[in-house]
């Protein structure tokens, strides 16, 4: 493709990324405000009387009409302002800040460990079609990755952390720990013990999708002539597999890595909650339970936000991969 | 109409093989609908409403539990007041409500019916009087007989059908903690202030370790942040007064509290107490606290505990008077013991900035909060962990070195968290009492705390829709729950009977006995109470007595 047919692609990718953003983020404000109750019963009690309710509703700008909060709140989000939240009393922005490392170091730390293994298991299965591990690896794989969350998250609490001890029960750091910023994080050894169980559940629930993945589309590419014309040439099957075929497999693998990074930054609810990690998925099913609207919109326009670009990127690495795909998709 | 239902049923001819009622009858009892939350989310409220059911299904009534997600529960309840035929609900113990008289006064006053907390509707002038003159007796004795003659009379009309006063079950590390240091405040149990203050380290762990399963709020004087805040921020900030362990309000930052008269309360603050900030606490600090929530609209949820207070004045420079717009005899605990000291020199520029602004005092965080309390703040990572360090130079500084909440919402994890040594205190705890009691008996370091909550569970009777504006109907509706099977089947045994809004736990206040004197008390006086009032049974199924139609749509 010619470097300003890509520039179109970029421009065009962007606007579609810029549209999908906003149609979610209206999308997201109505269904808050249409489903059943408001925040204000989450305050309910003997000395709740009118009166509070209609200054709590002022105070979170629900008194006025629809269209209006609309602006307001559009205006606010062009400016970068989330709202405060209407349950925590804290801004959307801060609780947002808080979590959003911890999900991203979660996700990021699971989703590689589990495309490399999946990756190099998948191919090393491709190689190996046929032979007796095909039957045991397989059917593990698929169980894995059928494994609902919960479950998986459960058994190894009860089995390492309850029976054993060698890792916490939950959290990010230890009770009273000092390790606030993200680098001071990254760089003590407690954080990784409390990253493991988390991160094992995700890599073990992830990994059967790249492995499979790998493994379908090298069977496909080990038929191809190049291939042939590699095993003709003598190569070794080693360097067939990893420098020829590998590779070229690795295409469909690169984008659901990259959809996989977007759909996990909010698909973390389940693991977040069973091992009480403080990351966006928490906070997100904390602001729907509780109807707290800004924090629920700003979640989602997060998780929106980063599903979008990835999308994006996946759309634009495989033109960029692949020129016969962008070519095929302009016309 | 008796003759209209057998030659309907000649015709039909069933005559002869159902059994028709001696009485006359008017059209069945519509299909009664019973609002929960899900099983999922209250599990013993939920099996509760199953054999609730299933107990009035035996007077004849059709009825249906219909499980209803939180938001739209509460939805339905509170602001759709005349659609609900009857619904679970609950109210939870606060140290405030040692005193019975904010539940007294709101639950069933005729005036709460259109918007307050009286949502089933129960008008009753003669309660009117009994709350009324009960808030304005400052004479205890005499309060005490007017709190057992309300309770009898909402004994007599059944208003609500009530479940099980819930016990509260904790538990500890007791190769951590001395156990004789841990408190047991009435109706509240062992997780409570006097606790966090009084508990001692047996070796090197001088932190509390304690789990949440719920997020806690933003944390400042002027925010009532939920139950699990509020134990943090019951011990960063002072009050004026306290609710001591047997229930009473006793003074706390202040030195004596004194009411000359039923409208004057006059508060010596205690001498030589400091902000966190270094500076002394002043008179004019405590008028400022006790001034600020009434200001505006700043602080809306604190607003109604300042709404009697007419004036609030310095007398000296250790003194200060309130004057009440009217009597109140709970004032001391409903207000004094819940509004906390908040330093003049850092809020009084807050709310002036708030002025003609839709923000309240309540989304206002404090980088460092500048508090009084014994504990102090120094981290408040809302979804993960808040911790307070203790106050050394406090007059009642904790024997504990921190007071750590940690944020985990899956209570087996916190479970396992307890075993492990991760926390040392389980205060949080809503699963199986049973489950907890075997963990004990397997593990010998952890003991566990079980005390009766002042709380209570009860059905709720929407008054507002026949059949339930009848008393005779809500007597029989009440006498046929089990409350003994509900508290060890429903509660696994962590709960008692209960026929009060006054729990057992509040000994001077509870009608002693009261919950084994439900009109009735069993399904077949339940049947009788029925009868005696025209009601009739057709074929198994509950008729309205004679002449009266189902004119009430069913809740859909």
């Amino acid at each position: 493709m010619s470097r300003s047919g890509f520039l179109r692609l970029v421009a065009e990718r962007l606007g579609f990324l810029v549209l999908t953003v906003w149609i979610t983020t209206t999308v997201t404000f109505l269904l808050f405000r249409l489903m059943p109750g408001d925040p204000t019963l989450a305050y309910l009690s003997p000395t709740f009387n009118e009166e509070t309710r209609t200054a709590l509703l002022r105070s979170f700008g629900l008194d006025k009409p629809l269209w209006e909060q609309y602006l307001i709140y559009m205006g606010n989000l062009l400016q970068g302002d989330l709202g405060t939240s209407f349950l925590q009393r804290v801004p959307v922005s801060q609780l947002l800040a808080d979590a959003l490392p911890n999900t991203i170091i979660l996700t990021l730390v699971a989703l590689s460990i589990a495309y490399a293994f999946g990756i190099v298991a998948g191919a090393f299965l491709a190689f190996q079609r046929g032979r007796g591990i095909e039957g045991f690896a397989i059917p593990a794989a698929l169980a894995t990755r059928s494994a609902p969350e919960f479950w998986l998250g459960m058994l190894l609490l009860a089995g390492l952390a309850f029976q054993l001890g060698w890792f916490p029960t939950g959290g990010a750091v230890p009770p009273g720990s000092n390790l606030g910023g993200v680098v001071d994080r990254l760089t003590s050894p407690e954080f990784w013990r409390h990253l493991f169980l988390p991160a094992l559940t995700l890599v073990l629930y992830l990994q059967g999708l790249p492995l499979l993945l790998m493994r379908a589309t090298m069977l496909e590419v080990m038929n191809d002539e190049f291939i042939v014309m590699a095993r003709m040439k003598g190569l070794s099957r080693w360097s067939i597999v990893m420098r020829h075929a590998a590779r070229n497999a690795l295409l469909p693998v690169v984008t659901a890595f990259a959809l996989g990074l977007g759909a996990s930054v909010g698909g973390n609810v389940v693991v977040e909650t069973v091992f009480a990690w403080p990351g966006v998925g928490r906070v997100l099913v904390q602001a729907v339970q509780g109807a707290d609207y800004p924090v629920a919109q700003g979640a989602f326009i997060l998780i929106s936000v980063v599903l979008a670009t990835m999308n994006t990127v996946a759309d634009l690495l495989y033109a960029a991969l692949d020129p016969r795909v962008s070519v095929g998709a302009r016309r | 109409m008796k003759r209209h239902v057998v030659a309907a049923m000649a015709v039909a001819g069933l005559v002869t093989s159902l059994p028709v009622s001696a009485q006359p009858a008017g059209d069945p009892v519509r299909t009664l609908v019973l609002l929960a939350q899900p099983q999922a989310a209250l599990p013993q409220e939920y099996q509760a409403a199953e054999l609730i059911a299933a107990a009035w299904r035996q007077l004849g009534l059709q009825v249906q539990i219909r499980p209803l997600p939180s938001q739209q529960f509460n939805q339905i309840v509170w602001y759709e007041r005349q659609r609900w035929d009857t619904t679970t609900w609950q109210m939870v113990g606060r140290p405030e409500r040692s005193d019975p008289d904010e539940l007294t006064y709101n639950l069933f006053l005729s005036a709460n019916i259109a918007n307050g907390y009286n949502f089933v509707g129960y008008n009753n002038p003669e309660y009117d009087r009994l709350a009324s003159a009960q808030r304005e007796e400052l004479d205890v004795a005499k309060r005490k007989q007017l709190m057992i003659q309300a309770q009898e009379l909402v004994n007599r009309d059944q208003p609500y059908g009530f479940m099980v006063h819930p016990k509260n079950v904790v538990a500890f590390n007791k190769n951590v903690w001395d156990e004789k240091s841990i408190v047991d405040q009435a109706g509240i149990g062992a997780r409570n202030t006097w606790t966090w203050l009084s508990i001692a380290p047996l070796g090197a762990q001088r932190d509390i370790i304690l789990n949440s399963v719920s997020t806690p709020t933003n944390l400042n004087p002027f925010n009532i942040s939920g139950a699990q805040g509020s134990w943090a921020a019951e011990i960063t900030w002072d009050r004026l007064m306290r609710i001591g362990t047997d229930g009473l309000p006793q003074p706390w930052s202040a030195e004596a509290v004194t009411r000359p008269d039923p409208l004057t309360v006059d508060v010596k603050l205690r001498a030589g107490m400091k902000w966190s900030d270094g500076r002394p606490i002043t008179i004019e600090d405590a008028v400022f606290s006790l001034v600020a929530p009434g200001i505006g609209d700043k602080s809306p949820m604190y607003k109604p505990f300042v709404a009697n207070i007419a004036n609030v004045q310095a007398t000296g420079t250790d003194t200060l008077r309130i004057t009440l717009k009217k009597p109140d005899a709970a004032f001391l605990v409903s207000s004094l013991a819940k509004l906390n000291l908040a330093p003049k020199h850092v809020w009084e520029p807050i709310f002036q900035s708030l002025q003609g602004k839709p923000e309240t005092a309540e989304s206002v965080m404090e980088t460092t909060p500048v508090s009084s309390g014994p504990f102090r703040m120094v981290k408040a990572k809302l979804n993960e962990e808040i911790v307070l360090e203790a106050n050394r130079d406090h007059w009642a500084a904790p024997k504990a070195a921190r007071w750590i909440m940690r944020i985990q919402p899956n209570t087996e994890a916190a479970l396992g968290a307890l075993r492990s040594g991760e926390i040392n205190f389980l205060a949080d705890y809503n699963g199986d009492p049973q489950i907890l009691r075997d963990i004990a008996k397997a593990d010998p370091k952890i003991k566990i705390a079980e005390a009766l909550d002042m709380g209570f569970k009860f059905i709720a009777y929407n008054h507002r829709r026949q059949p339930f504006n009848s008393t005779p109907f809500r007597q029989a509706l009440s006498a046929s729950i089990d409350r003994e099977l509900l508290a060890e089947d429903a509660w696994g045994g962590a709960a008692v009977p209960s026929n009060s809004w006054v729990s057992p736990a509040l000994t001077f206040w509870h009608d002693q006995g009261i919950e084994k004197r439900v009109p009735g008390g069993n399904v077949e006086a339940a049947k009788k109470i029925l009868k005696d009032a025209g009601f009739v049974l057709v074929n198994g199924r509950l008729h309205y007595p004679a002449g009266v139609k189902e004119t009430t749509a069913p809740f859909q």
